[in-house]
Formats: C-alpha cells, sequence, structure tokens
C-alpha cells in the first residue's frame, strides 16, 4: 500500500517542480567557456520550450580581407548543404530542423533549429553537413544564371538601382563595402569550393553557440568536437578587406539613374556613417531618431504630416565598428519632387543649425533604452546580440553599453555631434526618376 | 513461465502506477506547449458585444495588444477600392481629447510600437510595450473606438500619403505590377482579386461622409476584438477592460462574408507581359477552402509538405531531377475565405509555353504518386509544426496575433492553443484526400507571363542554351 501510494505522490511532485521549474522566466545571460584553443562555447538557457538554437560562427565576413578574394567562399559556405541528391536536405526535413547559412559583414554562420529530442540526430547531421565534399555542380550553374537573372531584375527596382549607386559613390571599386557591383558569379569547380569552406571551417576565434532548453552540461557536451580542429592561419588572412573610403569631395554631389515606368522620384541621400567605436556614436543615435527614426521624425514630420508628400521618410545608418553608409531616403510623386528634395535639404540645415530639444533628447533616450527589452523575448534574440558582438570583437553588452553613454549626453553634446556630422558638403543627393 | 497470480498482479499495479507517474511528468513536461487552453486565459464577450481575450504570461517581457477589427478590404465595394486601408490611416488621427500624436508619443517615450495593417479580411492595431506603459493603451483605444476626430484636412493629407503609399507598393517595380495583375486576372471580379491599397481613382474619390458612415458601421464594440497578452493580471486587467471598454455602447455590425474564392469562376488561362528580365514565368494556381473548412488542418499539412521543406519536392523534381526550369516554388496566398495554391516555374526565354506547362503539369502528375507522404515525413512535419508553434510562444505579438487569427478566422478563439494537437491528429489518408481533392482532380488556372523584350541574340540562338545552361 505503501508503495502503491508513494510512486504517484512522487510522480506528481515531480511533476509540479517540473512545471514550475519549466514556468520560469525568460532568457537567462549569456554563459561562456572554452571549448577548445579555437573555439568559444556560449549558452543561453531558456527551459520554457523543448527547443534548442544551434550557431556555428566564423570570425570572417563578407568585409574580411580573406573571403572576398573569392565569392566562392560565401558561397560554399551555402552549398556545402547541397549535395546533388538532396540526402543532406532530406534528412533535416526528417528531423523538422531549421537549417540556414548567412554570412555578413564580419562572420558566417550556420544556424540549426530543431526540437530537443531531436538533438543528438540533428548533431550528427551538422557534422555530415561539415564533412560533405559532393558540392551540387549543377546547383552551382543554376544559381550562376538566376544571380544574372536576379541582378538584371534589380536595375528595374529603384531601391536596389539607389543602393547600388550610392554603393559605387561612396566606396571604391575594391571595398568589399560597394559590392556587388555586377551579377555575383560562383567560380572555380567543387574541390576548390569544398576546399574553401574547410579552409572557412578551421579558422581560429571561432564560436559555438547554443540557445533554449540545454544546461551548461549538455551544452559543452554538444559543442565539443563539434567542429574539426583549427588551423593556425596567418593573422592577415582575418584582418578587414576595407579600403579607406572615397572623400566626399571625390564624389559627385548630385547623381541621378533614370528607370522605365517610375510614377515617383525615390531619393537617398547619403554620406559615410561613424564607426561604433567614434566619440560621436552615441550623440549620432541620439539625433538620428529624431531626425528619422521615428514616425514622428523631423523628416516624417516635414514629409509626410505635413502636405502628404510622401508615405515614409526615414534616415539610418549601418550598425558596424567600421564606417558604414549614412541614408536619408523617401519617395514622392513625380510632381512633388522638386518640393521634397528642398524641404529634405531644408530640414537637414534647420537640424544642423539649430540642433535637438530637451523634449526630443528625453523622448528619444527613452524609446532607446525601452526598446532593449524586445531584444530579449527569446533565448536565439539574447544568443544572436552576443554573437554579433564577439565576431567584431566588442565587449559583451556594447551595444547596450552605447545607448547608455547617449542617454548619459548633455543636450549640447548631442548638438555639438549634430553641428559636426550633419555637414551638407559631406551628403550626396542621389535621385530615381522616370526614363 | 507462469507466475503466480499475486506477484503477477502487485507487479502489473506498479507497472500501472509507474506509467501513471511517467504520464503525470510528461503532462507536466509538456503542459505549456499542449494544454488546449493555457492556465489563467480569460475569453469573455461584454454585454455591448466586444469580444476581450487576455493571456496572462508572467515570461513575456513586453504586453502585446491587439484591437481586431472585423473588417478588410475584401468587404469594399467596387469603386470604393483602398477605403478600408485609408481609414485605418485616419484612426491615428487623434480624439476630441487627444491630441494625433498622443498615442504614438505613449508608445515611443518607452520604448514600445505601435502600428496597424488592413488586410482583405481585418484591420487591426497593433500596440507592444513594456508593461509600465501599458495601463494607458486600454484608454487610448476605447477613446479612438468611439471619439475619433474626422476631419477634412487630415482625410485630404491621409489621402496623398496612401496613393504614395499605393504607388511605393504596387506601381514601381516589375515583379509586383505583375503578382498583382495575375491576381486580377485569376479572380477577376472576387473581393480578393485587388490589393488592400486599392486603386488611385477610389482613393481620390472618397468623401468625410462615407468616413464617418464608416467608423459608425464598423469600428464599435459589436465588431471588435480586444486581445492582451503578456505580464499582467488576468482578472485585474479584466476589470479594466470591463470599465473601460463595457461602457461603450452596444453599436457597430459585422460586414457580411464574401464568396469563397474555391467554386469562384475563374478563367482558364490568363497571358500577362511585363518588363521583366530574360525569363519566362508560369503560374499553376489550384483554389483551396477556408480555414474553417472540415479539412483545414489535412491542408495545413498538404501545404507544408509540399512547399515547406528543404528537399521540396516539387523543386526537387522540376528542378532538380528533371532540370525543367531554373526555378520551381510553391506558394501560398492564405486568406479568410481561402486563396490560391500556387505552382511556379520560371525558364530562359528560349522555352515555350506549351514546353513550361507541360513540364509543370508532369511534375503535379508525379507528386500525384504521393512519394512525399510517408509515415516518416509527415511525422517530421508534425513535429516542425509543433516547433514553430513552440517557438511563436516565445513572443507576446505572435500568441495575439494566432488569438486573433483563429477567432476571425475559424469562429473558434480556442484553435489558438490546440493546433498542435489538431496537426497531430491529421492521418496520411487525410492529407493524400486533401492533394486528390484540390490538386489531382482540379483544373488549375495557368497563368503565363513574358517578358516583353527578349534580347535579340536570345530570339536567334536561344534554342542552343539548353546546351550550356540549366533550363
Amino acid at each position: 500500500m505503501r508503495t502503491l501510494f508513494t510512486i504517484p505522490v512522487a510522480g506528481l511532485l515531480l511533476a509540479t517542480v517540473a512545471t514550475l521549474a519549466h514556468a520560469a522566466s525568460g532568457p537567462g545571460e549569456p554563459q561562456i567557456w572554452v571549448v577548445d584553443s579555437s573555439t568559444t562555447g556560449v549558452l543561453v538557457e531558456d527551459h520554457r520550450a523543448p527547443l534548442v538554437e544551434l550557431r556555428l560562427v566564423l570570425p570572417v565576413g563578407g568585409w574580411s580581407a580573406w573571403p572576398p578574394r573569392s565569392y566562392a567562399v560565401g558561397a560554399a559556405w551555402d552549398l556545402q548543404f547541397r549535395d546533388p541528391r538532396g540526402v543532406l536536405r532530406a534528412r533535416a526535413d526528417r528531423l523538422a530542423a531549421d537549417v540556414s547559412f548567412s554570412g555578413d559583414a564580419h562572420s558566417f554562420t550556420f544556424a540549426v533549429g530543431c526540437r530537443r529530442e531531436d538533438l543528438d540526430s540533428v548533431l550528427v547531421l551538422v557534422r555530415d553537413i561539415l564533412a560533405n565534399r559532393a558540392f551540387d555542380a549543377r546547383e552551382i550553374a543554376r544559381r550562376n544564371r538566376t544571380n544574372v537573372i536576379e541582378w538584371k531584375a534589380g536595375q528595374r527596382n529603384p531601391d536596389y538601382m539607389l543602393s547600388l549607386t550610392a554603393r559605387r559613390l561612396l566606396w571604391r571599386e575594391n571595398d568589399p563595402r560597394a559590392w556587388p557591383l555586377k551579377p555575383w558569379r560562383i567560380g572555380g569547380d567543387v574541390a576548390r569550393l569544398a576546399a574553401a569552406r574547410d579552409s572557412l571551417l578551421r579558422l581560429p576565434r571561432r564560436c559555438v553557440g547554443i540557445a533554449g532548453d540545454l544546461t551548461r552540461t549538455e551544452a559543452e557536451r554538444v559543442a565539443a568536437g563539434l567542429m574539426p580542429p583549427a588551423t593556425n592561419y596567418p593573422p592577415a588572412l582575418l584582418e578587414s578587406g576595407l579600403k579607406p573610403v572615397r572623400p566626399a569631395d571625390l564624389r559627385p554631389r548630385d547623381e541621378t539613374v533614370s528607370l522605365p515606368r517610375l510614377t515617383q522620384v525615390y531619393f537617398k541621400y547619403v554620406r559615410h556613417a561613424l564607426p561604433l567605436g567614434a566619440s560621436d556614436w552615441p550623440a549620432l543615435l541620439v539625433a538620428n531618431h529624431v531626425l528619422g527614426g521615428n514616425f514622428y521624425s523631423r523628416l516624417s514630420s516635414a514629409l509626410r504630416h505635413e502636405g502628404g508628400y510622401t508615405y515614409s521618410a526615414s534616415s539610418g545608418f549601418g550598425v558596424e565598428p567600421d564606417t558604414t553608409m549614412y541614408e536619408i531616403g523617401t519617395y514622392t510623386r513625380t510632381a512633388s519632387a522638386d518640393t521634397v528634395e528642398r524641404r529634405i535639404r531644408a530640414v537637414l540645415a534647420t537640424f544642423r543649425e539649430r540642433g535637438i530639444t530637451e523634449e526630443e533628447r528625453a523622448a528619444a533616450v527613452g524609446f532607446l533604452q525601452g526598446r532593449r527589452t524586445f531584444q530579449r523575448q527569446s533565448p536565439a534574440q539574447v544568443l544572436d546580440r552576443f554573437l554579433w558582438e564577439r565576431v567584431r570583437g566588442l565587449a559583451p553588452g556594447a551595444r547596450d553599453a552605447a545607448v547608455d553613454r547617449a542617454a548619459a549626453l548633455s543636450l549640447d553634446e548631442i548638438n555639438a555631434a549634430i553641428r559636426r556630422f550633419y555637414d551638407p558638403a559631406a551628403f550626396t543627393m542621389i535621385r530615381a526618376r522616370v526614363k | 513461465m507462469i507466475q503466480p497470480r499475486q506477484a503477477r498482479s502487485a507487479r502489473a499495479g506498479r507497472r500501472l502506477l509507474l506509467a501513471l507517474s511517467l504520464l503525470g511528468l510528461a503532462w507536466a513536461l509538456l503542459g505549456t506547449a499542449y494544454a488546449a487552453t493555457p492556465p489563467g486565459f480569460i475569453h469573455e464577450v461584454l454585454p455591448n458585444g466586444m469580444e476581450v481575450s487576455i493571456l496572462p504570461d508572467p515570461s513575456h517581457p513586453i504586453v502585446a495588444t491587439r484591437v481586431w477589427y472585423d473588417v478588410g478590404a475584401a468587404n469594399e465595394d467596387p469603386g470604393t477600392r483602398g477605403f478600408v486601408h485609408l481609414f485605418e490611416h485616419l484612426m491615428f488621427g487623434g480624439t476630441a481629447t487627444r491630441d494625433k500624436r498622443a498615442y504614438w508619443d505613449h508608445h515611443h517615450a518607452c520604448g514600445g510600437s505601435s502600428n496597424a495593417y488592413t488586410d482583405w479580411d481585418e484591420t487591426v492595431y497593433q500596440s507592444d510595450i513594456p508593461p509600465a506603459g501599458h495601463g494607458q493603451v486600454l484608454e487610448m483605444e476605447a477613446d479612438r473606438m468611439i471619439h475619433l476626430r474626422l476631419d477634412q484636412e487630415n482625410l485630404d493629407n491621409e489621402k496623398r500619403i496612401v496613393t504614395e503609399e499605393l504607388r511605393m507598393r504596387t506601381e514601381n517595380d516589375p515583379m509586383t505590377r505583375v503578382q498583382l495583375a495575375a491576381l486580377k486576372g485569376v479572380l477577376r471580379e472576387h473581393p480578393y482579386a485587388v490589393s488592400p491599397v486599392g486603386t488611385r481613382e477610389d482613393i481620390a474619390a472618397v468623401s468625410l461622409e462615407r468616413v464617418r458612415d464608416f467608423y459608425a458601421r464598423y469600428y464599435k464594440p459589436r465588431n471588435a476584438h480586444l486581445i492582451v497578452v503578456g505580464p499582467v493580471d488576468g482578472d485585474s486587467l479584466l476589470s479594466d477592460v470591463r470599465r473601460i471598454f463595457g461602457a461603450l455602447p452596444a453599436a457597430g455590425v459585422t460586414p457580411p462574408d464574401v464568396p469563397p474564392p474555391l467554386g469562384w469562376p475563374c478563367p482558364p488561362e490568363v497571358d500577362l507581359k511585363e518588363d521583366l528580365p530574360p525569363a519566362k514565368i508560369a503560374f499553376l494556381a489550384y483554389m483551396l477552402p477556408p480555414p474553417s473548412a472540415p479539412d483545414a488542418d489535412a491542408i495545413a499539412v498538404l501545404c507544408e509538405l509540399l512547399a515547406g521543406g528543404y528537399a521540396n519536392p516539387y523543386h526537387e523534381d522540376l528542378v532538380v531531377r528533371r532540370r525543367k526550369a531554373l526555378f520551381g516554388e510553391v506558394m501560398r496566398l492564405d486568406l479568410r475565405r481561402g486563396g490560391p495554391f500556387v505552382f511556379v516555374s520560371g525558364v530562359l526565354p528560349n522555352r515555350s509555353k506549351a514546353d513550361q506547362f507541360r513540364d509543370m503539369g508532369e511534375t503535379v502528375k508525379n507528386l500525384g504518386r504521393k512519394d512525399w507522404l510517408t509515415d516518416e515525413s509527415l511525422a517530421a512535419l508534425k513535429r516542425k509544426l509543433m516547433r514553430r508553434y513552440e517557438n511563436q510562444n516565445y513572443f507576446a505579438a505572435d500568441r495575439a496575433e494566432a488569438i486573433g487569427a483563429e477567432r476571425w478566422w475559424t469562429g473558434d478563439v480556442g484553435r489558438a492553443f490546440d493546433r498542435a494537437e489538431r496537426i497531430g491528429a491529421v492521418t496520411r489518408g487525410q492529407v493524400a484526400a486533401a492533394f486528390d481533392r484540390y490538386i489531382g482532380e482540379a483544373s488549375p488556372v495557368r497563368i503565363y507571363i513574358e517578358p516583353e523584350r527578349i534580347p535579340l541574340l536570345v530570339r536567334m540562338f536561344g534554342w542552343l542554351l539548353p546546351l550550356f545552361v540549366h533550363a
């Protein structure tokens, strides 16, 4: 009788404890450990759902010195999932796994998501993908064809053409920030592509990131031996491939591209932005938010709310430790094009001359600080943000710290930075008009 | 070997109890994902007719609020295309006591976001905000439900704004132009045939009188559903909702249902030309029933099996195995009354229309063998969907949208919580039957899109291309 009673009670107690544990609040803080001398492990624990996200992150990307030598490296990173018979893809489907390959300025990432119960089989799949050397040659030929078609489709799209023109004007031709300036072509045979992938995989300073329903012990087991041993590459290969920017006085102040059948004129007013570590960067964060970063920004007020010239007017810049593009963008019906261009310039002139108000500063800081909550809803969000900073050599929380620095700036400090940055001589106006 | 009866009985009893214990544990471990209705969920119809759903969950860092009006672009009359979307803009125009910026400023100051969207079937107002700022959101939503300021000056300005939005979204990219032309060509006079942004002419013709009439008719409690998901106290919030929204007059109507596209008289073929790069694009469009149909879960599984995988069977057959196209995609326009399920192919311009449709038809016929439908593929797909639902549970906004959609699209708010069980119950036979009924035995609309200009060299020597390149 005692046994009969004890077992269900124990079960129910366990059940209750498990329920409480699983009802715990959101993602934890990143836990970091050394997987091996070239690999860092990161775990963001979250036991609300039986899900696991895995990230293999290599510390080179499209702006690094090494990969831009051949578009093949980036292509190889994705093609490793494309075996000719589709066996790897079919296995991913059978395991209900999300598999993706991506690259940005500073990293290439292999991301996998799965249910916890499938993790062991998914890890076998991950190893098999990383070991695959049979890339599909016909897929390479197909992509080279579709790349050309997509490029030609882009020549008919005003946003694409403005972006292409801006990149061409701001950066030198051999600077990866300018690319692509022509359709990508995957060069090399399958063996060379596979070798490129192998080299990429063996770079030092790589990360295995894990988020979700795993304990630290389990995560350490997952990360161990997942990637092949790293090779000691010359450090130069990991350095930046960026070139000195094209100075403002060496580029035109105006440029117009023509496209058929446009019913609007599209504008992009561009200059170089500040790198994340620049002393004025926190001030720029606040200034940009006031100028064009919200629904009632200066630009949106002048071009949308007053006169209905556009549906959208905004400003923004890429957040990177390197110099990126700062852009103001909008569009309007052809008949209003001159008015809108005048207004853009007038808004900017006033902004530079008078700066922002204390009320605008406080609202912008409130928004930027409050917004951080939105980045902590899922464990993958916390992990990806951590990894983003890590591959850029930034301290954990560097972006949040920049917001804190922005919040600590006085109005005078921000307005002084605005006067330095929003110099009309630094900007180029690019328009897309009907041919 | 035969066991003594008593010992057998005791062992069986222990096994039973152990099984019950494990079941209890399993239930608890999976409770969050599988429970039909999460603990604390509240669904209530206020005396004035407004529906309210509250899902308290302390693990969310933000509160998601949705006010869902059961009226969308498909409810517009001919000659008023774009009106419902225009009205959505007017809802941000302020009230008798609040400036037009008040709603935005409140969200903005604490990092929140507010927005809205107009779809064919509904118009939804979205607020996502840290808990400290949520208190005033309900007051402001109720205020604009009853005291919205509607004047000619704001109407004229918003007409100009939505016309620029229309131009940007629909007129200046060839791929968008041709997709909208295809939708119109297939559905013709059906209410789903025109994009919710409407037409320039109809937007220009909107009068203030019509705006006021629409507001009085549809933006009232009887046609609204309030959804709140996040770290809130459910009972306390319900009291607030009753006080704030319960005081509003019982008014408003729900527009009549639009006809389902399945069964709508569509033409057998639609031919279009557009300023495209040198590739020919063909669609085979099949109509699917509404999500409230009895076989809707089987259809959801079918669509995912055909369109959602890495080894997508349509692409694998047409592009990878048979090399009959440069690309092969499967798309679904999922709407409240059903919508098209479309097989797409793209080929180089040397291929003829007849060949392209023949190749697509053969692939669809090959799909009819249902090699893609096995116990293993079905089980994997169910796990995949379950994972998707569980992942949505991290985000209060996604859960609020799911609750709103299930209530309006299927008439049962509870379906937002038993999706895993329903999908889990779908059988191979049901999926096969859905394929046969809606694809295998149905006649598709054939949509063909040619580039306006084909380069001279391709026209002259295109027949040589297959010797060198794929498709």
